[in-house]
């Protein structure tokens, strides 16, 4: 399966860090947003992207919200979400649990965990 | 006889007007140490409510070089994001030619040793051969070459990664900022309380925190793998929950 991620993060320099890491991972595919406001209007543009990695603070929508708006739509209600935040509370990783993301990695994130946890949900969908 | 009684009445206020100037005597170091402590405190006071005044109209211009700290930091990180990907694109380009270089040498090589039968019994061929063996390039030489630019990468890359201590600083800076607004909200309150009019002489007090700004107060830039391991122990403890739960519901 071809894979077109959606790199969502209000930080620019995060946004960079993560889109080289997926091309060190060898993923070419990315588009970005900036919040989870812009996010949702480049789903609803393109129906390739199949992966989101989000952060959890960002202005207007949050991750979370994200998260809850894309399990609402039944176009992206199956879509792989990956958490990247530097909220560790436990408290913080339930509730991104029970908003259903797939999982959840604390920030700074080495490529190691980015790619393992990326591997983990895709081996989770195609079962 | 009512002139007696009078003198008497007189005697009597007399008395009553002695009693109070001894009382007064008393009194009057009291009073005076009274006055000097007012003479003292009243300075002291003005000075702290020149002092909240004074602090209050420095905290927007903390607040606003707070957020030009986080500006200044996310441009230089940009800048260093744009130099460490130049050198990457760069040592790709060289790891490219390398290599390219590495299986010509190789090609170069076969090409050669499959020469050596044709010319045995040829002395002077033979020696031109040895000459010419020499100098091709064997690819364990370049290898090295080849294997430093891939650390020189490596090494690129992990300075990106480290990069997102800018990231996790910016909410820091935030967390800060937010606590000196709070601390601004108080001390504004106190001052409309006091009526502290010089206070009005420093203008616009408001804070100039960016609209939208977000940030985790407990965010920090630890890179041990604790962090991750006890999310993901969090993880596996709450699955594991939910799909007792869900057991327990197909049961009930």
């Amino acid at each position: 399966m071809s894979l077109k991620f959606l790199v969502v993060d209000d930080s620019v320099t995060m946004r960079r860090i993560v889109v080289n890491s997926l091309h060190n991972l060898g993923y070419e595919d990315i588009v970005e947003a900036g919040d989870g406001r812009e996010a949702l209007i480049k789903l609803s543009a393109d129906d390739t992207i199949n992966f989101v990695i989000t952060d959890w603070n960002m202005p207007v929508l949050s991750g979370l919200e994200l998260i809850k708006a894309i399990r609402s739509d039944d176009k992206t209600a199956s879509m792989p979400v990956l958490m990247v935040t530097t909220r560790g509370v436990k408290e913080d990783i339930i509730e991104a649990l029970k908003a259903r993301v797939n999982n959840y990695v604390v920030k700074p994130f080495t490529p190691q965990i980015l790619r393992e946890k990326i591997d983990q949900i895709l081996a989770t969908v195609a079962s | 006889m009512k002139q007696a009684i009078n003198m008497s009445h007189l005697f009597e206020k007399l008395k009553d007007l002695k009693a109070l100037f001894v009382y007064g005597e008393k009194l009057i170091p009291i009073i005076q140490s009274l006055v000097d402590f007012m003479k003292d405190t009243v300075p002291l006071l003005e000075n702290i409510n020149h002092s909240i005044a004074d602090s209050t109209s420095k905290i927007p211009k903390a607040s606003h070089q707070l957020n030009n700290v986080t500006s200044a930091t996310e441009l230089a990180t940009t800048e260093i994001l744009d130099l460490v990907d130049a050198v990457t694109k760069e040592v790709r380009g060289v790891e490219k030619s390398l290599k390219a270089f590495i299986n010509s040498e190789e090609e170069k090589a076969k090409l050669f040793e499959s020469l050596s039968p044709y010319i045995q019994g040829n002395p002077e061929a033979l020696k031109i051969y040895e000459e010419i063996k020499l100098k091709v390039t064997a690819p364990q030489e370049i290898n090295p070459l080849y294997e430093s630019f891939t650390k020189i990468k490596d090494y690129a890359y992990n300075i990106t990664l480290s990069l997102q201590v800018q990231d996790i600083t910016a909410q820091q800076l935030a967390a800060v900022n937010h606590l000196i607004e709070s601390v601004q909200d108080r001390l504004s309150g106190l001052i409309s309380d006091l009526e502290i009019n010089e206070v009005r002489e420093f203008g616009n007090l408001s804070m100039p925190v960016p609209e939208g700004v977000t940030f985790d107060p407990n965010a920090r830039y630890d890179k041990s793998d604790q962090n991750q391991q006890n999310v993901d122990e969090i993880i596996k403890a709450q699955s594991e929950t939910t799909t007792q739960d869900e057991i327990d519901k197909l049961f009930s």
